[in-house]
């Protein structure tokens, strides 16, 4: 994995740097063991045995350049914030920060229960090394940006989780800092509080405030960052452009969703498929959605009549999308051998959304009654968007257009 | 501003080298108003519960002590100037200990989600018990004092030395243990009955000059029975000059603390897991 910021961004206007890090944790499977933990940490050793949280993850980040970690559950985002924030070290590799970094890891993250949200203001500043009359000045905006009234003198463990992400974002927010990991927080909270943070976040990123953002949400994960980490299992599975690398993630997340119905019929007698050939038109690997694609299928069958052939278009995980048959359109095979003929359709001006598909072709009889063969060949609709769903629909916005 | 950080080793990462001694110092004082407030809020004789416990041990042992099994041989004052003087020191120690065992639980959350020096929770928390019995103590000797018992205030010119190296040496203790109780829970179930054995093998509640002459070397190599002795001496006799054995004794505090700390730096960086 060689990260593509690593090499060319000069040293100077790194913030971040991340070289080789990985994480184990200790596995306790005894009581004995923990005594024998004990004594290897001790000793400056390696547990004996041990769970690898996190292994050869490599990335950095300079000032302004936003980036997202996206993974499944388990798969080491929280452990990479951690480490990233200080929480803990690295077994192994190179961790380089420069400037204040400030987290939001999970609700509540750096709070302590039992103090009121005011004591809970103070060990804030106190945990980044502020006197309290450094942080004096900026208490009154955090209290009015966290906006929870007479409750800021009540214990943290007396609030709700929205009023504790309100109170933690405000803390955040006042400290100024260089990094700001969030670890999806900004999914509780109400509307109009969610509002506020999207319109701070923006501010931040427009005055060169650099983002470390862990997210389930593409959109997200797309409209605030440029680069994206993808974690599976402890490792980078993919780091690239936010789009890119959202794409690849909803394409895996789609495939393994799916389905694989077989329903490959073996009756005496049936019509199959024996070639299906996809053909992006315009000499790319992927598919254009203007250039459209060549399909060519080839359909064996057992009594010599002409078959019909079924073509369509399903999402990744067998959403399908779009479907006809030769013999819906009027269409027929060419004969290209005693037994088998071939159909070649073509298809342009796709109005799908870049991302992962199948192509999916069927053998019918004659009649076009019965289906009998199955075969998908996967496809990759080239470009990035921000748009939702599978498909655009032309559309068109009225009244006047927005500025910046 | 920038740092540099070895493999596998960091410093403090969320702020930069310089303020780490200052940030440890603004946390140690958030925790500590935290510690001496939690413990008189919500308790309706405030502070004053500080005093309480030690005074009725105090009562309990002057009764048992004096009208039960009438020791004697206990120096100039009456029984009880002997046993305050040398009760409240321990108690300091025995609190502090226990207290600071557990310390680490009460602030998992933080330690699971915020980068801090760990070993704060630890100054704070020995610091806050030390404060607090310390003033009871001074409250328990001018009391003494007034109604006659021969207190020599003049000795507190060595006693608060002598409390400052017993606070260096239970905090190097309370890292030790505290750190060990992280991953293995039975240390604060082994402290309790320890401590109280340790309490009746130091000559407290009875002078040293009562011990078996078979058991003396046992009882007077415990370095707490050289510190109440010590301490008595300042405060009932006013003997305040220095001796060879305080310097051993500064030297034992500041190893207990190396050592200590030495053991919870160690271990730490592996608290977020277990805590």
């Amino acid at each position: 994995m060689s990260p593509p910021l690593a090499a060319d961004a000069g040293a100077a206007s790194r913030l971040l740097v991340l070289d080789g890090v990985g994480k184990d944790y200790p596995k306790l499977a005894t009581r004995g063991g923990r005594l024998r933990l004990v004594a290897n940490l001790l000793r400056g050793r390696a547990a004996s045995e041990s769970f690898r949280a996190l292994d050869d993850v490599s990335f950095a980040m300079r000032r302004g350049q936003s980036l997202a970690v996206v993974g499944e559950n388990g798969a080491g985002k929280s452990t990479l914030l951690k480490i990233v924030a200080g929480v803990i070290r690295p077994t192994r590799g190179r961790v380089e920060v420069k400037g204040r970094v400030a987290a939001l890891l999970e609700l509540g993250s750096g709070f302590h229960p039992e103090y009121t949200g005011y004591a809970n203001i103070e060990l804030a500043a106190a945990l980044l090394g502020l006197d309290p009359g450094e942080i004096a000045g900026r208490r009154e905006a955090i209290v009015e940006f966290a906006d929870i009234g007479p409750h800021i003198h009540d214990p943290i463990k007396t609030y709700s989780s929205g009023m504790v992400v309100r109170l933690g974002f405000a803390i955040a927010t006042a400290l100024a800092p260089d990094v700001l990991i969030t670890d999806e927080v900004l999914a509780v909270g109400d509307e109009s509080f969610q509002k506020k943070c999207i319109a701070w976040m923006e501010k931040y990123l427009e005055g060169g405030g650099t983002l470390l953002l862990c997210s389930h949400s593409m959109y997200h994960v797309q409209k605030l960052c440029a680069h994206a980490l993808w974690l599976d299992h402890g490792r980078v599975r993919l780091y690239d452009e936010a789009a890119i690398v959202a794409r690849e993630y909803l394409a895996f997340h789609e495939a393994k969703s799916t389905q694989h119905r077989e329903f490959r019929q073996q009756v005496l007698g049936d019509y199959q498929v024996t070639s299906l050939g996809l053909t992006p038109r315009g000499g790319r690997v992927e598919v254009d959605p203007v250039q459209g694609f060549d399909v060519v299928v080839e359909i064996r069958s057992p009594d010599a009549r002409p078959p019909v052939c079924a073509v369509g278009v399903v999402r990744a995980d067998g959403t399908p999308i779009f479907g006809t048959t030769s013999e819906v359109d009027g269409a027929r095979g060419v004969k290209v051998a005693a037994d088998t003929y071939a159909f070649s359709v073509t298809f342009r001006d796709l109005p799908l959304q870049p991302g992962h598909y199948l192509l999916r072709a069927h053998a019918m009889d004659p009649e076009g009654m019965r289906l009998f063969d199955h075969h998908e060949t996967p496809f990759v609709v080239a470009g990035t968007t921000r748009e939702l769903g599978y498909t655009h629909l032309p559309h068109e916005w009225h009244g006047q257009r927005g500025g910046a | 501003m920038s740092q540099s950080i070895p493999d596998a080793t960091r410093a403090i990462a969320a702020t930069p080298q310089g303020a780490s001694s200052r940030r440890l110092f603004a946390l140690w004082r958030n925790f500590f108003s935290r510690e001496v407030r939690q413990r008189y809020l919500g308790s309706v004789t405030g502070l004053a519960w500080a005093l309480v416990h030690p005074l009725a041990l105090l009562a309990v042992y002057h009764f048992v002590f004096t009208k039960i099994f009438r020791v004697g041989n206990f120096g100039p004052g009456s029984f009880l100037a002997f046993v305050a003087v040398a009760l409240w020191p321990w108690l300091a120690a025995q609190e502090a200990l226990q207290r600071g065992v557990t310390s680490l639980a009460s602030y998992a959350g933080l330690i699971r989600k915020a980068a801090f020096p760990h070993e704060a929770i630890i100054y704070a928390s020995v610091a806050a018990t030390f404060a607090l019995q310390f003033a009871g103590y001074l409250v328990v000797l001018v009391a003494l004092a007034v109604l006659g018992e021969p207190i020599r205030l003049e000795g507190l010119l060595l006693a608060v030395p002598l409390w400052l190296v017993l606070m260096v040496a239970v905090t190097g203790l309370a890292l030790a243990l505290a750190s060990l109780q992280v991953f293995v829970r039975d240390v604060e179930h082994v402290l309790m009955p320890v401590l109280m054995m340790l309490m009746y093998l130091t000559p407290i509640l009875y002078p040293l000059t009562v011990v078996p002459r078979n058991f003396l070397p046992w009882v007077a190599a415990n370095p707490v029975s050289w510190l109440v002795t010590r301490m008595r001496d300042a405060l009932l006799e006013g003997r305040i000059a220095p001796q060879w054995s305080d310097a051993v004794a500064v030297a034992i505090a500041l190893a207990l603390f190396a050592g200590g700390l030495w053991m919870f730096r160690r271990l730490s960086p592996y608290f977020e897991d277990f805590v």
